[in-house]
This record gives structure tokens, sequence and C-alpha cells, in this order.
């Protein structure tokens, strides 16, 4: 009977490309058949191949799991999740026994307690640290099952001094592998997931470790620092670089003007952090909260996100002209997106030849950045060198950005520190703040509250989206909704790893002034068939981006969004901890939610971008002086280490 | 400079692309030949090999950091002198053997010397239990070491073996012959009569036989061969696992070396059986020095029809057989963690189910057999199941191969019948003052003297033939201690009781050597030994507290309450 992995969707059977990444088989040859299953005397009829632990869990009977992860394929190997299967010998890993006969289960006999004391007291004694001084305190499946298990002194010892130390050396990523219980969870996700390859288990016996290439710190690792490692970390032993005593440090400083810009993804989420369930936006209470710790001015990076559409689809319409007007064969189609800096560093690390698709505009991060120090300063009459920007954000990889050389473009860093969803949480719990109690507050001016476009860049096709509601509009000068009900464009929404659609310019409008100066008509659109693509998580961007050098279907698209964590944004390296794909579409739910309440909906309709163009950038869009604090450039890395 | 190396390299590396394949199973194979020809596996070559590959640099260094023969720290020397210290050879006097290498190359275990010449290692069973202290250099054999031979055979290796005093490879004795090793049929014979049956009469006659594997764990031989043949798959494999990694276990590489052609046979027969073109025959690193010998017999037969296409005639019947290497990682022995290694990856046992008769190498229905397992298969299609079924007892038919070693008057290789009391084969091996018998190797049973009337067969006592006698004088607690120190080390390190359970178990014992363990934390390592054979993800960590355990239930008078000698 052949196998396939429910996960990663291997035909080749139980195991993933990668080792001991073994998948959760599921027969598909008796797809449809059910069988019988008795957990804890209830039976039950589950589909044929249907894991243990997910048959307990259809019956609400809770299996402790660690090295188990929804999001990675089936790994067997932290042994928590032992249950006694009548007629077998051995306890069987719920998470790794398909059943395909029908079993009786018992989850909680004393040899299944023994075990799972014994396994807890084992991966406790090598666990070096307290709770306490730990940044997942309360947030740690070691800890609450050790509290679940009653655990009250440490049976086979405990050790009491640090054996390899914390690695401080990535902008992003703290490793403090003293924690790690060995349960691989970063492994899976960095090699099977991301298709990064900075973890692997090391060495064997009792001397195994999770190590990197030759042992070398973070920063010198090819790592993109999605921080998709630290989401599914079960204890501390992987955290984000936290800067909030900075940040704090500059709030305490009088001289300093500190402002913040917030991210779409963090507010659909950050409720989770104050014990809501996922899918509610606290936008404009969070808002409140900022000025409450002490922000000067809280921003939407929204709006600069609106501001991306305008000069990212401005550069996608005049690459297509260079292309297919000019026959210029130096301007590469697709055009690929370059908000999510965990991409960009894929792409310059393993397609670095593959760079000149990548669209030159900022990401909204620092492109907001950019324009604190010069447009804001200049406006409001404050020395740049006395403003501190601070961007929340659902990322780890913006940690490394704001932190990138060529990120200076207005005399100063750009963005002075990316801050995650978990870390401001944090940081308003240090003053006492309960987030969900807060007074609504909008954001502030001179940016103001931007578009539902904007909010949508926090899920996976959001860029595309917004995009598609931009460009047509500019192009055709008809309305989107005349398409897309409630200009809501379906084929790019979901979370599909790779999804395509494609969008037929029958008509073309006039060129509207503010793109007058770059193309004479859009005689030359006219009949093209605009195909575009969305990719999330870096294992699918790598197979978008081998198709593409294949010349497969997707080398025909003209734009492409790529964004490197699974889910887009709101599945980002600095969310909040637990992840599963459930978690990140109720965050969907919830970004979605805002931006149909939102009263403008469409990028090139943000007042505020349009001010900012007749004000500052008054060249347009991909004009010079936009160039100079909009756009940057990339730096082929490869991918070799030594 | 570094360019040209690199380019130099990376040529190299094509080279044995060409040679291995271009997939990830070809990486062992690769990181063994740059290994030999560099003497360490640098990052360079390590990242270049990855990416010839298509693989992740820190997938090689996983791999390359899990099998002991590879080397990615510290370049070794020139030779590398490798000395046994499982159970057999200690028992023989390991330890005053390697106080004399120390002495005379003026390096600890674990070092290289500084003219770069020589390596000391310390490696685990190197399948010469019965002529221990055994050492390995490169790949050549050392018996029944003394610390009086150790200078010349530094000699002869800074003579480069010109004149070695040495014979090459050291046979095993064997003791005792029974029908199969008397029956030996001549070349070519092995595969006749197989061909002439239908493959469905094939495992019929292997049914009837009722055979059962010869690795220990006693297995349906036919029931394997019968799943994998209904198994519905273009492409399957046979898969001999000759990666004898079991303290105190020799008789394969005896039959590797002097029963090879009935092996190949047995391959082949089973290739028949299942509908499979392709074999592997996985040889431990350990018996590198066998290499040029199977690599000869393979191509004899090759040369004969008996591998290749349409063999002895048979229409549209292929089957060749690829030798591989381990790399000194005794886990692989465990046959899911044979076939990952074969696929290039870190030789960590799989979740079972699924099985390898339905997903095994590549994804392939592929069946894993033991050495021994292979000849017997072919006797039996040669002379009937009937003939074999003769010997041994109702449940465990035929005759066994035993290897005996530790404190006997006559160590070796016997050929007995199945249902034999450890009584009867004490006497027959000149070890009856024995207080207890370890009866398949470290994951097996400590039997002590009160227990000796039990049989050795599937329905009492199993075991892969490894039989290893203490005398009355031996220290039971320094033979657990071996033991453990020995799971500590081979465990996969992927499941935590194992990983964590063995290195626990050790230092329990550590803290019985010196006489400070409390009846109640022994208690406590009782069960955690329990909870180690049952929550353990691979047979290995099931059963890696069994020694132990024995010991602890028979001896508990000789090992508690210690007082250490003064230092």
């Amino acid at each position: 009977m052949p196998m396939k992995c429910k996960v990663c969707d291997d035909s080749r059977g139980a195991k993933s490309t990668a080792g001991q990444r073994i998948c959760t088989p599921v027969d598909t040859d008796a797809i449809g058949a059910m069988i019988k299953v008795t957990i804890d005397g209830r039976a039950v009829e589950v589909p044929m191949g249907t894991t243990i632990l997910d048959a307990a869990r259809m019956m609400g009977i809770r299996i402790p799991t660690l090295c188990y992860h929804d999001d990675l394929c089936i790994s067997g190997v932290c042994r928590i999740c032992v249950v006694e299967v009548e007629g077998m010998r051995t306890l069987q890993a719920s998470c790794a026994f398909p059943i395909t006969s029908p079993i009786k289960v018992h989850t909680h006999t004393r040899k299944v307690r023994q075990a799972r004391r014994h396994i807890l007291d084992l991966m406790l004694s090598k666990h070096y640290g307290e709770c306490y001084s730990c940044v997942r305190n309360n947030n740690c499946e070691l800890q609450s099952l050790a509290e679940e298990y009653g655990v009250d002194f440490y049976r086979f010892g405990h050790v009491d001094k640090p054996k390899t130390g914390r690695d401080n050396s990535s902008y992003a990523i703290v490793r403090d592998m003293d924690k790690c219980i060995l349960c691989r969870r970063c492994v899976r996700t960095c090699v099977d997931l991301q298709e990064v390859g900075v973890f692997e288990a090391m060495g064997k016996g009792d001397r195994t470790e999770i190590g990197t290439f030759m042992d070398k710190p973070m920063i010198e690792e090819i790592c993109i620092n999605c921080g998709q490692c630290i989401n599914r970390c079960p204890t501390g032993a992987l955290h984000a670089k936290d800067p909030s005593d900075e940040i704090w440090a500059a709030i305490d400083d009088p001289k300093k003007h500190v402002v913040i810009q917030t991210a779409p993804a963090p507010r659909s989420a950050i409720g989770e952090c104050f014990g809501l369930e996922p899918g509610h936006a606290l936008t404009f209470e969070m808002n409140t909260a900022l000025r409450y710790c002490g922000f000067d001015k809280v921003f939407d990076t929204n709006f600069s996100a609106d501001l991306t559409i305008i000069e990212e689809g401005t550069e996608l319409l005049l690459r297509l002209y260079r292309a297919l007007v000019n026959k210029d064969p130096s301007a590469a189609v697709p055009q690929f997106t370059s908000c999510s800096p965990g991409w960009v560093k894929y792409i310059e690390h393993f397609y670095p030849e593959m760079l000149p698709h990548v669209s030159s505009a900022k990401s909204p991060q620092q492109m907001f950045g950019a324009l604190i120090k010069t447009y804001y300063a200049q406006i409001h009459k404050i020395d740049p060198a006395d403003i501190v920007t601070v961007a929340l954000m659902p990322c780890t990889a913006k940690k490394f950005e704001c932190n990138r050389p060529e990120m200076r473009d207005s005399g100063f860093k750009d963005v002075d520190y990316g801050l995650t969803t978990r870390e401001l949480a944090q940081m308003m719990k240090e003053t006492g703040i309960e987030l969900t109690q807060m007074e609504k507050s909008d954001f502030d001016d001179p940016f103001g509250t931007a578009t539902g476009s904007g909010v949508i860049f926090g899920a996976t096709g959001g860029v595309m989206e917004a995009a598609i509601r931009t460009v047509y509009e500019l192009v055709t000068g008809d309305f989107i909704e005349n398409l897309f009900e409630k200009a809501r464009v379906l084929p790019v929404r979901g979370f599909e790893g790779i999804r395509r659609a494609e969008l037929p310019i029958e008509k073309v409008g006039p060129v509207p002034d503010l793109l007058k100066p770059l193309v004479p008509n859009w005689d030359w659109v006219k009949g093209v068939t605009l195909k575009v693509a969305v990719a999330h998580g870096t294992a699918n961007a790598k197979k978008v981006l081998e198709d593409i050098k294949a010349g497969g279907p997707l080398s025909e698209c003209h734009f492409i969004e790529f964004m490197a964590c699974p889910g887009g944004c709101l599945g980002g390296g600095g969310m909040p901890i637990p992840t599963s794909e459930e978690i990140r579409a109720a965050r969907a739910r919830a970004i979605y939610q805002e931006d149909e309440s939102s009263a403008v909906r469409k990028s090139h309709l943000n007042p505020a971008v349009t001010a900012l163009y007749e004000k500052f950038l008054k060249e347009g869009p991909c004009g010079h002086k936009s160039h100079h604090l909009l756009h940057t450039e990339y730096t082929a890395r490869g991918r070799k280490v030594v | 400079m570094q360019l040209v190396e690199r380019e130099k390299l990376d040529k190299r590396i094509e080279t044995l692309k060409q040679c291995y394949g271009n997939d990830r199973s070809a990486l062992l194979p690769i990181l063994q030949d740059l290994q030999a020809e560099y003497g360490l596996l640098t990052g360079l070559i390590m990242q270049e090999t990855a990416h010839a590959l298509g693989i992740h640099p820190v997938e090689v260094e996983g791999v390359a950091t899990f099998y002991s023969f590879l080397r990615t720290d510290q370049k070794q020397g020139k030779y590398v002198i490798r000395l046994c210290r499982t159970i057999s050879c200690d028992l023989a006097g390991k330890a005053r053997v390697a106080r004399q290498f120390e002495n005379e190359l003026g390096i600890r275990f674990g070092e290289t010397t500084k003219d770069g010449l020589f390596t000391l290692e310390y490696t685990n069973c190197l399948g010469m239990c019965d002529q221990g202290p055994a050492v390995m250099i490169n790949d050549r054999l050392f018996a029944k070491v003394t610390p009086q031979m150790v200078p010349q055979i530094i000699m002869d290796c800074r003579q480069d073996f010109l004149k070695t005093v040495f014979p090459e490879i050291t046979p095993s004795d064997v003791q005792k012959e029974g029908p199969i090793l008397k029956n030996a049929l001549p070349f070519g014979e092995g595969l006749k009569k197989a061909l002439t049956l239908s493959r469905s009469d094939v495992i019929a006659t292997i049914r009837e036989a009722g055979l059962k594997g010869r690795g220990g764990a006693g297995f349906p031989t036919a029931t394997k061969w019968q799943l994998a043949g209904t198994a519905v798959s273009d492409t399957k494999y046979v898969v001999c696992n000759a990666d004898e990694g079991e303290p105190g276990t020799f008789k394969d590489r005896y039959l590797l070396h002097a029963q090879t052609d009935l092996l190949l046979a047995g391959m082949t027969i089973a290739g028949y059986a299942i509908g499979a073109q392709k074999g592997y025959l996985y040889l431990r690193g350990e018996y590198l020095y066998l290499r040029k010998h199977l690599e000869k017999s393979i191509e004899k037969r090759r040369q004969s029809g008996l591998l290749g296409k349409d063999i002895q005639g048979k229409k549209g019947f292929s089957f060749d057989v690829e030798l591989r290497l381990g790399a000194g990682a005794y886990i692989c022995g465990e046959e899911t963690a044979l076939i990952e290694s074969l696929e290039g990856q870190r030789g960590e046992p799989r979740n079972r189910p699924p099985f390898p008769v339905d997903t095994g190498f590549m994804g392939n229905p592929t069946i894993v057999n033991n050495v021994e397992t292979f000849i017997d298969a072919a006797i039996i299609c040669a002379k009937g199941p009937a003939w074999f079924a003769e010997y041994g007892t109702e449940k465990s038919k035929g005759t066994k191969l035993f290897s005996i070693s530790g404190d006997c008057k006559k160590p070796g290789i016997y050929e007995l019948p199945f249902g034999i009391t450890v009584q009867e084969l004490l006497e027959e091996v000149g070890g009856e003052d024995a207080k207890a018998v370890q009866i398949g190797g470290a994951s097996g049973h400590c039997i002590p003297a009160p227990e000796f009337k039990r049989n050795i067969a599937f329905e009492d006592i199993s075991s892969g033939g490894s039989i290893i006698v203490f005398g009355k004088n031996r220290d039971m607690l320094q033979v657990a201690k071996n033991f453990m120190e020995f799971f500590t080390e081979e465990s996969c390190g992927q499941c935590t009781p194992c990983r964590e359970g063995n290195i626990k178990i050790l230092e329990g014992i550590e803290l019985l050597e010196k006489g400070r363990c409390s009846t109640s934390y022994l208690n406590e390592l009782i069960r955690l030994g329990e909870t180690m054979q049952l929550a353990s993800k691979c047979g290995l960590g099931q059963s890696s507290p069994n020694a132990f355990l024995s010991i602890v239930e028979h001896f508990k008078n000789e090992i508690l309450g210690r007082v250490p000698e003064a230092v």
C-alpha cells in the first residue's frame, strides 16, 4: 500500500527528502475507508491511516506532545506521546502510529505515566536554566508538561552550569543550546519547511546536539533570519534578539523623539499574548497603549505599504513597458516583490543570479524609516539625529533588514529598532497595560490611517491583491469591484503554497496624472493577460524559482509575490507562539475584516500618499528622490560559508 | 591557492559522483573516499559535496559527524590504530594493550602524533572476539595482541607493512561444523534449483523449511519475502545486512569470507522471489579488508552469468549486487537505520509502521536479511526444506552459527542445532566454570548459572549467535559498565529514552562502583530501564538496558555496597 505524507505531500511515502524527518503515512489506497479505534474505552471510526494522536484529538482526549508540530513532518523522537496499544509489547508514539487495523489504545496506564514522567525527568536533567529568567516563561511546552506531570524534584539530577552559552551573534536570532531538548523541530523547520538548512543534528549517542555548519555563529551561517525556528521551538532555546531595553532607554531620554510604526500583522495577533483567541484585531487599542508606553508618535506602516504599491506597481509597469514595447532584454520579467526581508536574503544567498527580477522598492518598514527621518523631520522641524524610529513587526528578519548598511539613505539609520509582536506585548505587560481594556485611538498625522490594501500586506497574497487593485484601476480606469465582488481578489487568497491568477486587460483608460511623465499611454497593455503568482514559505519560493529557471509555466508570469514565512507576515517569526495553520487562518480573518471595514481600500486612493507626492516626492513614483529614499539594491551573497 | 584547491576538489567530487550516483544515496561512499584521500572532512569538502548533490552543507556535516570513521574535527594520522574496547576484547586484556600503545606513541587515545603518522582510537567490536584483544590499523587486522607485540606493530607501520610479521586476515576458528557449513555447494549450484521453481514456490519452500531471520529477531523469512513480493511496485530491493556490530558476534565475518558465493546466491534467490532487480550488500566499515574479496566474488558471478541480465538463461530475470560500506555505527545494523544509511542519511531508525517490505530503500519495497539467513535460504532451495527442518526445534528450525568468546577454552564459531541448552553449549566450548553467559550480545540477556538449563531458541532465549562466557572471577558490574558505555556511545541519539537513559544508567553504575548508590535510586534506574525497553523508538533502545537489568537482578549482592580500593 503506497503511503503519502499528509504534511509534506511526499509521494515517495513515509519520509520527506530529508532523512529522519519521517512523515505521517497516509494510506492513499484506502482513502475513504473507515476503521474503528477504541481509545480509553471509547470507540470511534476514523479514516484509515489516521494517527492515534489525531484520533485522540478528535475525541477530545489529550495526549502530550513535544517533537510533534502541526506544520512539520512526523519525527517520533521525543516519545512523550507514547501510548499503550493492546497486543503490542512496546509503547507506541501516538504521533507516528497510523491506524490501519481496529486497535485498542490506552493513553494513561501505569507504563505510559511512568514513561512520560521518566522522559520529562531525562529532558530536565540536561536542560539548563531557570524558568524565571527565560523568555519563554509561562509559554514553554516543557514547563507546562513539567507542571502537568507534577514534576517536583529532579529525579535524575540537574545541570547547574551552562555548557554552551548563548550565541548572540545574529541580528535576529539568539541560540541558547543549554535549553535544547533535541526535539529537532528547528531542524525540520529549517531544512524541510524553509529549505534554508542552518540546523542539523550532529554527532550521535549522548553527544548528539543540534548544530550549525562547522559550528559557526549564526551571523556567519546562511540564515535568512525568518525566525520560523523560534516559532516552533518548544523551549527558550531559540528566541529573538530583544531590543526593548534600548527602546526603553530612548523613551526615557527626554531629548529623543521616539516614533513607532506598526505593521498590519502584529495587531491581528497581539491579543493572543493577552489571553484572546486568535483572530481579534486590536489596532486602535494598541495605538493608545503605545502612547501610554511613552512613544511620541504612532504611525501605521500601512501608509508605506500603500506607498510600496505605488512605487512597486509603477516599477512593474515600467518594467513591462521595457520588456514588451522596447524588447529590452535587461528588463527581467517576472518582477518579484521585495517586502519580505527573509525572502530577500533567501534569494541573495540561493539564487543571486535572479536578483534582477527583484523589485528595487524597499520594504514598507524601510520606506517609512527613510521618510520619518526626512519628510516628517522636515515638516515637524525635528533634528533627525534626535529621532528614534521603532518598527513593530511580525518579523525577526526585519531586525536584520534595518541593520543593512544600505538602509541609511536618510543619512541616518532609517529604522533604529525592529520590535516583534511578542516583545511589544512584553513591554506593555511591564507597564501594567491590559491591552484588551484600552480605549481606542487613531494613528498620528501626517501619515494618518491607511487603506485596506495596506492592511492585507499581512497575509500571504495581500501584496498581490493590493497591487492588482491599484494596477488594474490605474491602467483600465475601471473599478476592481466590477471584476471581483467587494474588491476581494479571491484567487490570490488562501494558504495553498503556490497560487496563480490571471487578469485579462481588455480595455485601457487614460494615464493618470501621477504616471504621465513615465508612460505615454496604456495601449501596449491592451489585450495582455496579466499573469501573477503568490508563494509563501521559502520551500515554495524555491519551487517557483526552479520552475522559472526550467522555463515552466511560472516563467510566463509578470509579477510574483514571495513571503519567506508560511502564511505570510501573520505567520512571521516575531508573532505570538504557538503557530499553526488554524491560528494563521484566524489571524488572516482578522486582517481581511479590517480591510473591509476600512473607508479607503485601494493604495492609490490614500490621501496621505497623494499628499506625499505633491509635497515631497515631487517627481512622482520612481522619480529621482523616491529612488534615493525608497529604492535600494541587493547583494549577491551566494551560499558558500567556507 | 584556495581557488585551485577548490577546483581540484570539485573535479574530484564530480568523478566520485560518476562512480556512485548523482543523488544523496551517493553521499556516504563519496565521503568515505574523500576521508581516505584527505584524512579529514573539512568544511570546504563538506560544502562542495553538499552543493554537488543538491543538499545543504549542514546535512553533510550531520552525516559526517554521525559515523565514527568519518572525521570532521582533526586530521587523522597516516595510520589509524583502532583498538577494540568491546566486552570480549576487554575481557582479553585490552586495557594493558591500550596503555602500551599510549606509552610507545606518547599520545592518548583520541589523539594524533605530532608527525601526523599515528592516530589512536578506540573502536567498538571488530568482530575478532574469539581472538582479542584486536587492533585494526587502516584495513589491516591484528589479533591476540599483547603489550609485548605493540612496539613490533608500530614498527611494521613505520615500514609501511613491507616486512610485516603478522598475517593479513586472521581467519576465525571454526570449532564445529554442522550441516550448513559441511554442505557448502559447488560454485553456481546454489542458484540452479531455485530458478527452476516459480517465485511463489521459492517462498513456499522457505516457509516449509521454517527459516527465521538469523540476525536475532527471528522474523519468519518467508513472510517477509511474501510481503515484499506482493507489494505493488516496479522497483524493489534486496539488502544484505552485513553490519555485524553486535558485540561478541563474528560469524558473519567468517561467512562473508568463506561462503561468499552462497551468500550472493541467496540474495539472488531473494531478488527472484520478490521481484527485485537490485541488491545492496551493506558491509560494516570495520570489515573494510573484506571489500576486495567481495568485489571480486561479485565480479566473478557477473562474468559467469550468475548476476546481471537473464541470469542462468532465465529470460527477464535480472539482478545485480552493489557493495556499500558502513562507516562505524552499530545502529546501522537496525534495518531501517541501515536503509537510512544507504540513502546517505544519518543512520537513525525510522518509525515503524510503515515497514521496509512496504516502504524501504528510496520508498520502495525492500527486504533486509542477515548474511546467514541468505546462506540458509540458498542451501534450503538446493537441498529441500525437509532436510533443513530436520534440525532444531518445532519453533526454531535448522541450525545456528554461534560466535563464542570470553572465558572458555575453545572460543570460535560453532554450528549447533537450535534448542541446545546453555549448559550443553558450555560443555561444548569448555566453559564449565562460567558464572554467567551473555547471550545475544550487548543487547541480549545475561543468563546466570542457575538458568543454564534454558534453551537457546527463538521460543526461549533468542539470539543472533553472540555468546560471551563470564568466568567465576569476573566482576559483573564491570561487564554491565562496558555494555552501558557501548550503548551510550552507539545510541543514534534521536529518541529521549535511549539517548539520555543509557547515560543515566552508566552514571548509576559509576555510583555503584564507588559504593554510593542507594537501593531506592537503583530501583529508580531499574524502572528507567523498563521505560527504555517500552518507550524507545527502535530495538536498540528497547534492548539497551537488558544486560544491566539482568545483571542487577542476578548479582545484586555482588554490586551493592562496594568499598572502592584506595587510589
